[in-house]
Protein backbone atom coordinates (compact mmCIF):
# COMPACT_ATOMS: atom_id res chain seq x y z
CA UNK A 1 0.00 0.00 0.00
CA UNK A 2 2.59 2.72 1.04
CA UNK A 3 4.33 1.37 -2.06
CA UNK A 4 1.80 2.30 -4.28
CA UNK A 5 1.28 5.56 -2.48
CA UNK A 6 5.25 6.52 -3.46
CA UNK A 7 4.02 5.44 -6.93
CA UNK A 8 1.41 7.49 -7.31
CA UNK A 9 3.10 10.38 -5.48
CA UNK A 10 5.78 9.94 -8.56
CA UNK A 11 3.16 11.02 -10.99
CA UNK A 12 5.46 12.50 -13.35
CA UNK A 13 7.18 9.07 -13.86
CA UNK A 14 3.20 7.34 -14.04
CA UNK A 15 2.43 9.81 -16.87
CA UNK A 16 6.10 9.29 -18.93
CA UNK A 17 5.25 5.66 -19.10
CA UNK A 18 1.45 6.05 -19.95
CA UNK A 19 2.49 8.75 -22.46
CA UNK A 20 5.28 5.76 -23.84
CA UNK A 21 2.95 3.27 -23.99
CA UNK A 22 0.28 5.46 -26.17
CA UNK A 23 2.66 6.12 -28.40
CA UNK A 24 4.11 2.62 -28.78
CA UNK A 25 0.54 1.42 -29.31
CA UNK A 26 0.29 4.53 -32.13
CA UNK A 27 2.72 2.74 -33.67
CA UNK A 28 1.73 -0.51 -33.97
CA UNK A 29 -1.64 0.99 -35.26
CA UNK A 30 0.12 2.67 -37.87
CA UNK A 31 3.09 0.08 -38.90
CA UNK A 32 -0.23 -2.47 -39.05
CA UNK A 33 -1.14 -3.02 -42.54
CA UNK A 34 -3.79 -0.57 -43.14
CA UNK A 35 -6.17 -0.76 -46.72
CA UNK A 36 -7.61 2.35 -45.69
CA UNK A 37 -7.42 5.46 -43.48
CA UNK A 38 -9.46 6.09 -40.56
CA UNK A 39 -12.32 8.55 -41.02
CA UNK A 40 -10.73 10.94 -38.41
CA UNK A 41 -7.44 11.27 -40.81
CA UNK A 42 -9.42 11.56 -43.65
CA UNK A 43 -11.28 14.62 -42.33
CA UNK A 44 -7.93 16.42 -40.54
CA UNK A 45 -6.17 15.92 -44.09
CA UNK A 46 -9.35 16.92 -46.34
CA UNK A 47 -9.59 19.81 -44.17
CA UNK A 48 -6.00 21.13 -44.54
CA UNK A 49 -5.53 20.29 -48.01
CA UNK A 50 -8.08 22.89 -48.30
CA UNK A 51 -6.61 25.53 -46.54
CA UNK A 52 -3.15 24.42 -47.83
CA UNK A 53 -3.58 24.92 -51.71
CA UNK A 54 -4.42 28.54 -50.26
CA UNK A 55 -0.60 28.79 -49.72
CA UNK A 56 0.96 26.19 -52.10
CA UNK A 57 -0.17 27.52 -55.38
CA UNK A 58 0.07 31.58 -55.70
CA UNK A 59 3.38 30.90 -53.76
CA UNK A 60 4.17 28.72 -56.91
CA UNK A 61 2.79 31.49 -59.32
CA UNK A 62 5.14 34.55 -57.77
CA UNK A 63 8.04 32.18 -58.09
CA UNK A 64 7.63 30.83 -61.04
CA UNK A 65 6.87 34.40 -62.40
CA UNK A 66 11.03 35.38 -61.29
CA UNK A 67 12.10 32.01 -62.74
CA UNK A 68 10.16 33.20 -65.88
CA UNK A 69 12.14 36.41 -65.96
CA UNK A 70 15.65 34.57 -65.68
CA UNK A 71 14.63 32.37 -68.29
CA UNK A 72 13.56 34.89 -71.03
CA UNK A 73 17.13 35.54 -72.48
CA UNK A 74 17.22 31.31 -73.28
CA UNK A 75 13.83 31.81 -75.07
CA UNK A 76 15.61 32.27 -78.77
CA UNK A 77 17.44 29.25 -78.51
CA UNK A 78 15.25 26.95 -76.60
CA UNK A 79 12.88 27.98 -79.65
CA UNK A 80 14.72 27.00 -82.26
CA UNK A 81 15.98 23.71 -80.57
CA UNK A 82 12.30 23.17 -80.01
CA UNK A 83 11.12 23.60 -83.89
CA UNK A 84 13.63 20.87 -84.78
CA UNK A 85 12.22 18.76 -82.18
CA UNK A 86 8.57 19.19 -84.02
CA UNK A 87 9.72 18.70 -87.09
CA UNK A 88 11.29 14.98 -86.31
CA UNK A 89 7.97 14.67 -84.27
CA UNK A 90 6.06 15.35 -87.39
CA UNK A 91 7.92 12.90 -89.57
CA UNK A 92 7.51 10.26 -86.54
CA UNK A 93 4.23 10.68 -86.32
CA UNK A 94 3.65 9.02 -89.51
CA UNK A 95 5.46 6.53 -88.75
CA UNK A 96 3.34 6.19 -85.91
CA UNK A 97 0.17 6.03 -87.18
CA UNK A 98 1.13 3.46 -89.95
CA UNK A 99 2.63 1.06 -86.99
CA UNK A 100 -0.22 1.58 -84.10
CA UNK A 101 -2.78 0.13 -87.55
CA UNK A 102 -0.74 -2.77 -88.02
CA UNK A 103 -0.87 -3.08 -84.60
CA UNK A 104 -4.24 -2.95 -83.78
CA UNK A 105 -4.90 -5.24 -87.01
CA UNK A 106 -2.38 -8.14 -85.54
CA UNK A 107 -4.02 -7.67 -82.05
CA UNK A 108 -7.07 -8.71 -83.91
CA UNK A 109 -5.59 -11.62 -85.98
CA UNK A 110 -3.96 -12.72 -82.92
CA UNK A 111 -7.54 -12.98 -81.09
CA UNK A 112 -6.31 -10.31 -77.96
CA UNK A 113 -9.40 -9.77 -75.44
CA UNK A 114 -10.54 -6.71 -74.75
CA UNK A 115 -8.43 -6.34 -71.02
CA UNK A 116 -5.29 -7.08 -73.19
CA UNK A 117 -5.70 -4.64 -75.95
CA UNK A 118 -6.44 -1.69 -73.04
CA UNK A 119 -3.58 -3.10 -70.88
CA UNK A 120 -1.35 -0.21 -71.41
CA UNK A 121 -3.59 2.89 -72.23
CA UNK A 122 -3.08 4.96 -69.40
CA UNK A 123 -5.13 7.79 -68.63
CA UNK A 124 -3.15 11.52 -67.52
CA UNK A 125 -4.77 13.30 -64.06
CA UNK A 126 -3.14 16.60 -63.67
CA UNK A 127 -2.73 17.05 -60.08
CA UNK A 128 -1.33 19.77 -57.85
CA UNK A 129 0.69 19.32 -55.16
CA UNK A 130 -0.29 21.26 -52.20
CA UNK A 131 2.62 20.85 -49.36
CA UNK A 132 5.64 18.96 -48.41
CA UNK A 133 6.05 17.09 -45.33
CA UNK A 134 8.77 18.93 -42.68
CA UNK A 135 10.45 15.71 -41.79
CA UNK A 136 13.95 14.51 -43.05
CA UNK A 137 12.84 11.50 -43.26
CA UNK A 138 9.40 10.85 -44.58
CA UNK A 139 9.23 13.26 -47.23
CA UNK A 140 5.40 12.62 -48.10
CA UNK A 141 3.68 15.10 -50.72
CA UNK A 142 0.24 16.05 -50.35
CA UNK A 143 -2.12 16.68 -54.30
CA UNK A 144 -5.26 18.23 -54.71
CA UNK A 145 -7.11 15.22 -56.32
CA UNK A 146 -8.16 12.39 -54.17
CA UNK A 147 -10.78 9.15 -54.04
CA UNK A 148 -13.29 11.12 -55.35
CA UNK A 149 -11.34 12.25 -58.67
CA UNK A 150 -10.90 8.45 -59.26
CA UNK A 151 -6.92 8.23 -57.35
CA UNK A 152 -6.69 4.88 -55.93
CA UNK A 153 -4.09 3.79 -53.88
CA UNK A 154 -0.64 2.47 -55.47
CA UNK A 155 -0.86 4.71 -58.40
CA UNK A 156 2.56 5.72 -60.17
CA UNK A 157 2.65 9.72 -60.47
CA UNK A 158 5.01 11.57 -62.74
CA UNK A 159 6.02 14.83 -63.86
CA UNK A 160 7.20 15.44 -67.52
CA UNK A 161 11.10 15.37 -66.24
CA UNK A 162 10.08 11.36 -64.21
CA UNK A 163 8.89 9.43 -62.30
CA UNK A 164 7.87 11.16 -58.74
CA UNK A 165 6.46 8.33 -56.64
CA UNK A 166 3.64 6.29 -55.88
CA UNK A 167 -0.03 7.41 -53.89
CA UNK A 168 0.61 5.92 -50.34
CA UNK A 169 -3.11 7.14 -49.40
CA UNK A 170 -6.27 8.59 -50.61
CA UNK A 171 -9.03 10.98 -48.96
CA UNK A 172 -11.71 12.18 -50.63
CA UNK A 173 -10.17 15.41 -51.70
CA UNK A 174 -6.37 14.52 -51.17
CA UNK A 175 -3.69 11.87 -52.09
CA UNK A 176 -0.61 11.60 -50.39
CA UNK A 177 2.53 10.50 -52.52
CA UNK A 178 5.70 8.55 -51.23
CA UNK A 179 8.25 9.91 -53.43
CA UNK A 180 10.47 7.28 -55.22
CA UNK A 181 13.57 8.76 -52.45
CA UNK A 182 11.96 6.21 -50.52
CA UNK A 183 12.32 3.67 -51.88
CA UNK A 184 14.29 0.87 -49.70
CA UNK A 185 14.48 -2.93 -49.65
CA UNK A 186 13.76 -3.29 -46.38
CA UNK A 187 10.78 -1.26 -45.54
CA UNK A 188 7.33 -2.96 -45.69
CA UNK A 189 5.42 -0.40 -47.45
CA UNK A 190 6.74 0.42 -50.71
CA UNK A 191 7.60 -2.37 -53.88
CA UNK A 192 10.48 -2.66 -55.75
CA UNK A 193 10.65 -1.14 -59.64
CA UNK A 194 11.14 -3.53 -62.50
CA UNK A 195 12.96 -1.27 -65.07
CA UNK A 196 14.77 -1.67 -68.19
CA UNK A 197 16.27 0.56 -71.05
CA UNK A 198 14.75 2.78 -73.15
CA UNK A 199 15.00 1.55 -76.93
CA UNK A 200 16.22 -1.94 -75.77
CA UNK A 201 12.86 -2.52 -74.09
CA UNK A 202 13.09 -6.39 -74.39
CA UNK A 203 16.57 -7.15 -73.79
CA UNK A 204 17.52 -4.65 -70.62
CA UNK A 205 16.40 -5.68 -66.76
CA UNK A 206 17.21 -4.86 -63.68
CA UNK A 207 15.13 -4.04 -60.61
CA UNK A 208 15.15 -0.71 -58.62
CA UNK A 209 15.85 -1.66 -55.02
CA UNK A 210 16.72 0.84 -52.91
CA UNK A 211 17.53 4.59 -53.14
CA UNK A 212 20.89 5.69 -51.05
CA UNK A 213 19.95 9.00 -49.40
CA UNK A 214 24.31 9.92 -49.20
CA UNK A 215 24.78 9.35 -52.63
CA UNK A 216 21.42 10.01 -54.13
CA UNK A 217 21.24 7.43 -56.60
CA UNK A 218 19.16 4.71 -56.77
CA UNK A 219 20.87 1.24 -56.56
CA UNK A 220 19.71 -0.95 -59.62
CA UNK A 221 20.27 -4.84 -59.50
CA UNK A 222 20.39 -7.78 -60.77
CA UNK A 223 21.20 -6.72 -64.10
CA UNK A 224 22.18 -9.99 -66.51
CA UNK A 225 25.35 -10.97 -67.05
CA UNK A 226 24.90 -10.24 -71.10
CA UNK A 227 22.86 -7.22 -70.61
CA UNK A 228 24.22 -4.42 -73.25
CA UNK A 229 23.40 -1.85 -70.47
CA UNK A 230 26.00 1.47 -71.44
CA UNK A 231 26.40 4.58 -68.98
CA UNK A 232 24.37 7.09 -70.01
CA UNK A 233 21.06 4.61 -70.90
CA UNK A 234 18.22 6.18 -69.82
CA UNK A 235 16.17 3.74 -67.75
CA UNK A 236 12.64 3.40 -67.58
CA UNK A 237 9.62 1.15 -65.54
CA UNK A 238 9.11 -2.31 -67.75
CA UNK A 239 5.30 -2.36 -66.04
CA UNK A 240 6.37 -6.20 -65.04
CA UNK A 241 4.86 -6.21 -61.84
CA UNK A 242 1.62 -5.09 -62.33
CA UNK A 243 2.16 -1.68 -60.03
CA UNK A 244 4.18 0.64 -62.04
CA UNK A 245 2.67 1.32 -65.90
CA UNK A 246 5.79 1.05 -68.37
CA UNK A 247 7.32 3.26 -69.85
CA UNK A 248 7.71 6.03 -67.39
CA UNK A 249 11.41 7.44 -67.30
CA UNK A 250 13.18 6.96 -64.38
CA UNK A 251 16.95 8.58 -64.99
CA UNK A 252 20.35 7.36 -66.13
CA UNK A 253 22.68 4.80 -65.64
CA UNK A 254 25.60 6.20 -63.71
CA UNK A 255 27.86 3.10 -62.88
CA UNK A 256 27.89 -0.69 -63.46
CA UNK A 257 29.74 -2.79 -61.53
CA UNK A 258 29.65 -6.72 -60.48
CA UNK A 259 27.04 -7.09 -57.93
CA UNK A 260 28.11 -8.90 -54.67
CA UNK A 261 27.55 -12.95 -55.63
CA UNK A 262 29.77 -11.82 -59.07
CA UNK A 263 26.69 -13.59 -61.25
CA UNK A 264 24.57 -10.37 -61.64
CA UNK A 265 25.99 -6.39 -62.16
CA UNK A 266 24.27 -4.28 -60.31
CA UNK A 267 24.00 0.08 -61.48
CA UNK A 268 23.46 3.16 -60.26
CA UNK A 269 20.70 5.13 -61.35
CA UNK A 270 20.92 9.32 -61.57
CA UNK A 271 17.23 10.27 -60.71
CA UNK A 272 15.64 12.54 -63.77
CA UNK A 273 13.45 13.99 -61.63
CA UNK A 274 13.92 17.34 -59.33
CA UNK A 275 11.74 17.17 -56.05
CA UNK A 276 11.98 20.77 -55.29
CA UNK A 277 9.77 23.41 -56.44
CA UNK A 278 7.13 20.69 -57.90
CA UNK A 279 3.80 22.41 -59.11
CA UNK A 280 2.16 20.02 -61.55
CA UNK A 281 2.38 16.21 -61.30
CA UNK A 282 0.31 13.42 -63.42
CA UNK A 283 -1.14 10.70 -62.06
CA UNK A 284 -0.76 7.88 -63.92
CA UNK A 285 -4.38 5.69 -63.92
CA UNK A 286 -4.14 2.40 -65.68
CA UNK A 287 -7.33 1.18 -67.80
CA UNK A 288 -8.30 -1.71 -66.27
CA UNK A 289 -8.17 0.35 -62.79
CA UNK A 290 -10.67 2.52 -64.08
CA UNK A 291 -12.99 -0.13 -65.10
CA UNK A 292 -13.14 -1.78 -61.78
CA UNK A 293 -13.94 2.00 -60.31
CA UNK A 294 -17.55 2.08 -59.64
CA UNK B 1 -3.24 37.34 -25.75
CA UNK B 2 -5.61 34.18 -25.14
CA UNK B 3 -5.10 30.67 -25.64
CA UNK B 4 -7.35 30.85 -28.75
CA UNK B 5 -5.06 33.52 -30.27
CA UNK B 6 -1.85 31.40 -29.80
CA UNK B 7 -3.22 28.36 -31.83
CA UNK B 8 -4.62 30.41 -34.30
CA UNK B 9 -1.02 32.15 -35.15
CA UNK B 10 0.58 28.03 -34.86
CA UNK B 11 -2.74 26.55 -37.49
CA UNK B 12 -0.88 29.19 -39.69
CA UNK B 13 2.30 28.63 -39.27
CA UNK B 14 2.01 25.04 -39.39
CA UNK B 15 0.72 25.80 -42.88
CA UNK B 16 3.28 27.79 -43.69
CA UNK B 17 5.83 25.78 -43.23
CA UNK B 18 4.25 22.94 -45.30
CA UNK B 19 3.09 25.22 -48.26
CA UNK B 20 5.28 27.83 -48.33
CA UNK B 21 8.33 27.00 -46.95
CA UNK B 22 9.09 24.63 -50.21
CA UNK B 23 8.96 27.78 -52.05
CA UNK B 24 11.19 29.53 -50.42
CA UNK B 25 14.10 27.74 -50.16
CA UNK B 26 16.73 27.59 -52.72
CA UNK B 27 16.09 24.84 -55.48
CA UNK B 28 18.58 22.21 -54.87
CA UNK B 29 18.51 22.58 -50.29
CA UNK B 30 14.82 21.23 -50.47
CA UNK B 31 15.85 18.26 -49.01
CA UNK B 32 18.28 19.71 -46.69
CA UNK B 33 16.81 22.53 -44.84
CA UNK B 34 13.51 21.97 -42.73
CA UNK B 35 11.56 24.46 -41.12
CA UNK B 36 10.02 22.89 -37.90
CA UNK B 37 8.65 26.17 -36.73
CA UNK B 38 5.29 25.03 -35.03
CA UNK B 39 8.43 23.33 -32.47
CA UNK B 40 10.49 26.56 -31.64
CA UNK B 41 6.83 28.23 -30.97
CA UNK B 42 6.25 24.96 -28.81
CA UNK B 43 9.65 25.45 -26.96
CA UNK B 44 8.74 29.19 -26.98
CA UNK B 45 5.66 28.34 -24.28
CA UNK B 46 7.66 25.94 -22.45
CA UNK B 47 10.25 29.31 -22.01
CA UNK B 48 7.92 31.84 -21.39
CA UNK B 49 4.62 30.04 -20.50
CA UNK B 50 4.83 26.72 -18.38
CA UNK B 51 5.10 23.55 -19.32
CA UNK B 52 1.20 21.85 -19.00
CA UNK B 53 1.03 24.77 -22.26
CA UNK B 54 4.00 23.13 -23.87
CA UNK B 55 3.09 19.49 -23.45
CA UNK B 56 -0.46 20.26 -24.79
CA UNK B 57 0.93 22.43 -27.75
CA UNK B 58 3.38 20.22 -28.39
CA UNK B 59 1.24 16.76 -28.56
CA UNK B 60 -1.46 18.20 -30.03
CA UNK B 61 0.31 19.94 -33.64
CA UNK B 62 2.28 17.13 -33.46
CA UNK B 63 -0.21 14.80 -34.09
CA UNK B 64 -1.83 17.02 -36.79
CA UNK B 65 2.04 16.86 -38.12
CA UNK B 66 1.63 13.16 -38.15
CA UNK B 67 -1.88 12.50 -39.28
CA UNK B 68 -1.83 15.29 -42.20
CA UNK B 69 1.80 14.17 -43.60
CA UNK B 70 1.52 10.55 -42.84
CA UNK B 71 3.82 8.19 -44.70
CA UNK B 72 4.48 5.51 -42.61
CA UNK B 73 4.35 5.73 -38.83
CA UNK B 74 2.09 7.86 -37.01
CA UNK B 75 2.67 9.49 -33.41
CA UNK B 76 6.18 10.51 -33.96
CA UNK B 77 5.89 13.86 -33.80
CA UNK B 78 3.22 14.00 -31.07
CA UNK B 79 5.68 12.01 -28.72
CA UNK B 80 8.71 13.62 -29.73
CA UNK B 81 7.50 17.64 -29.41
CA UNK B 82 5.43 17.09 -26.06
CA UNK B 83 8.13 15.37 -24.21
CA UNK B 84 10.50 17.53 -25.29
CA UNK B 85 8.42 20.76 -24.47
CA UNK B 86 7.57 19.71 -21.53
CA UNK B 87 10.81 18.67 -20.04
CA UNK B 88 12.39 22.25 -21.59
CA UNK B 89 9.30 23.40 -19.26
CA UNK B 90 10.30 21.68 -16.50
CA UNK B 91 14.20 22.78 -16.18
CA UNK B 92 13.36 26.37 -17.16
CA UNK B 93 10.17 27.41 -16.83
CA UNK B 94 11.13 28.96 -13.77
CA UNK B 95 13.80 30.96 -14.84
CA UNK B 96 13.60 34.11 -16.81
CA UNK B 97 15.30 33.57 -19.73
CA UNK B 98 17.47 35.90 -21.67
CA UNK B 99 18.12 35.69 -25.42
CA UNK B 100 21.55 34.32 -25.47
CA UNK B 101 19.72 31.48 -23.38
CA UNK B 102 16.33 31.18 -25.12
CA UNK B 103 18.37 30.82 -28.54
CA UNK B 104 20.86 28.17 -26.91
CA UNK B 105 17.96 26.28 -25.68
CA UNK B 106 16.12 26.40 -28.71
CA UNK B 107 19.15 25.22 -30.71
CA UNK B 108 20.11 22.32 -28.94
CA UNK B 109 16.07 20.91 -28.35
CA UNK B 110 16.03 21.35 -32.14
CA UNK B 111 19.57 18.96 -32.41
CA UNK B 112 17.54 16.79 -29.79
CA UNK B 113 14.27 16.57 -31.98
CA UNK B 114 15.79 15.61 -34.64
CA UNK B 115 18.35 13.02 -33.33
CA UNK B 116 14.82 11.35 -31.89
CA UNK B 117 13.22 11.23 -35.04
CA UNK B 118 15.77 10.03 -37.02
CA UNK B 119 16.43 6.97 -34.46
CA UNK B 120 13.28 5.89 -34.55
CA UNK B 121 12.92 6.25 -38.23
CA UNK B 122 16.26 3.73 -37.91
CA UNK B 123 14.33 1.28 -35.31
CA UNK B 124 11.57 0.62 -37.57
CA UNK B 125 14.01 0.35 -40.78
CA UNK B 126 12.33 3.14 -42.27
CA UNK B 127 15.80 4.85 -43.14
CA UNK B 128 19.12 3.43 -43.64
CA UNK B 129 21.60 6.49 -43.22
CA UNK B 130 24.29 6.57 -41.15
CA UNK B 131 23.61 9.29 -38.19
CA UNK B 132 26.88 11.15 -38.93
CA UNK B 133 25.84 11.81 -42.55
CA UNK B 134 22.05 12.95 -41.21
CA UNK B 135 23.59 15.43 -38.85
CA UNK B 136 25.82 17.26 -41.81
CA UNK B 137 22.76 16.26 -44.30
CA UNK B 138 20.02 18.30 -42.68
CA UNK B 139 20.10 18.18 -38.81
CA UNK B 140 22.50 21.12 -38.81
CA UNK B 141 21.52 23.09 -41.86
CA UNK B 142 18.02 23.58 -40.64
CA UNK B 143 19.05 23.98 -37.18
CA UNK B 144 19.79 27.50 -38.70
CA UNK B 145 16.49 28.15 -40.11
CA UNK B 146 15.25 27.41 -36.81
CA UNK B 147 17.72 29.79 -35.09
CA UNK B 148 17.19 32.41 -37.23
CA UNK B 149 13.55 32.11 -36.82
CA UNK B 150 13.36 32.15 -33.14
CA UNK B 151 15.43 35.26 -33.30
CA UNK B 152 13.23 36.94 -35.27
CA UNK B 153 10.15 36.38 -33.28
CA UNK B 154 11.59 36.19 -30.37
CA UNK B 155 10.32 39.70 -28.84
CA UNK B 156 6.72 39.47 -30.20
CA UNK B 157 6.26 35.59 -29.17
CA UNK B 158 8.02 36.75 -25.42
CA UNK B 159 5.53 39.14 -25.26
CA UNK B 160 3.02 37.51 -26.69
CA UNK B 161 3.60 34.47 -23.96
CA UNK B 162 4.63 36.69 -20.71
CA UNK B 163 1.16 39.10 -21.01
CA UNK B 164 -0.86 35.64 -21.26
CA UNK B 165 1.03 34.48 -17.95
CA UNK B 166 0.28 37.67 -16.01
CA UNK B 167 -3.38 37.82 -17.09
CA UNK B 168 -3.24 34.41 -15.79
CA UNK B 169 -1.65 34.54 -12.58
CA UNK B 170 -4.09 38.15 -12.18
CA UNK B 171 -7.15 36.73 -12.54
CA UNK B 172 -6.08 33.77 -10.29
CA UNK B 173 -5.43 35.99 -7.64
CA UNK B 174 -9.14 37.66 -7.99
Amino acid sequence: MIGLFNFMRNKRVFMLMIGFILFIAIIGFSLSDRKELTWPEKFLKDTSGFVQQWFYKPAGYIAGFFEDIRDFRMIYEENERLKSTVAAYARDKVEYNFIKKDNERYKELLGFSEQQKQMYDYNYLIAQVISISNDANNRTMTINLGSKHGIEKNMAVTTVDGLVGLVSSVTPFTAAITPITELNETSPTFNSISATIEGRENESFGILSSFNKETNRILMTRIGENDKMEIGDTVITSGLGGVYPRGLRIGTVETKQVGDFGLTYTASVKLATNFDHLAEVFVVQAASSEENAP
Amino acid sequence: MSMNRIVAIMLLLFFIEGSLMPWIIPEGYGSRIIPHFIFVFVLFSALYGNRHMALLLGAGFGLLQDVVYFGQLLGLNFFAMGIIGYFTGVLLERKRATVMMAITVIGFACILYDTALFFIYQVFRITSASYAWALLNHILPSLFLQLAFALVCYVPVRRMFESRKETGENGEEE
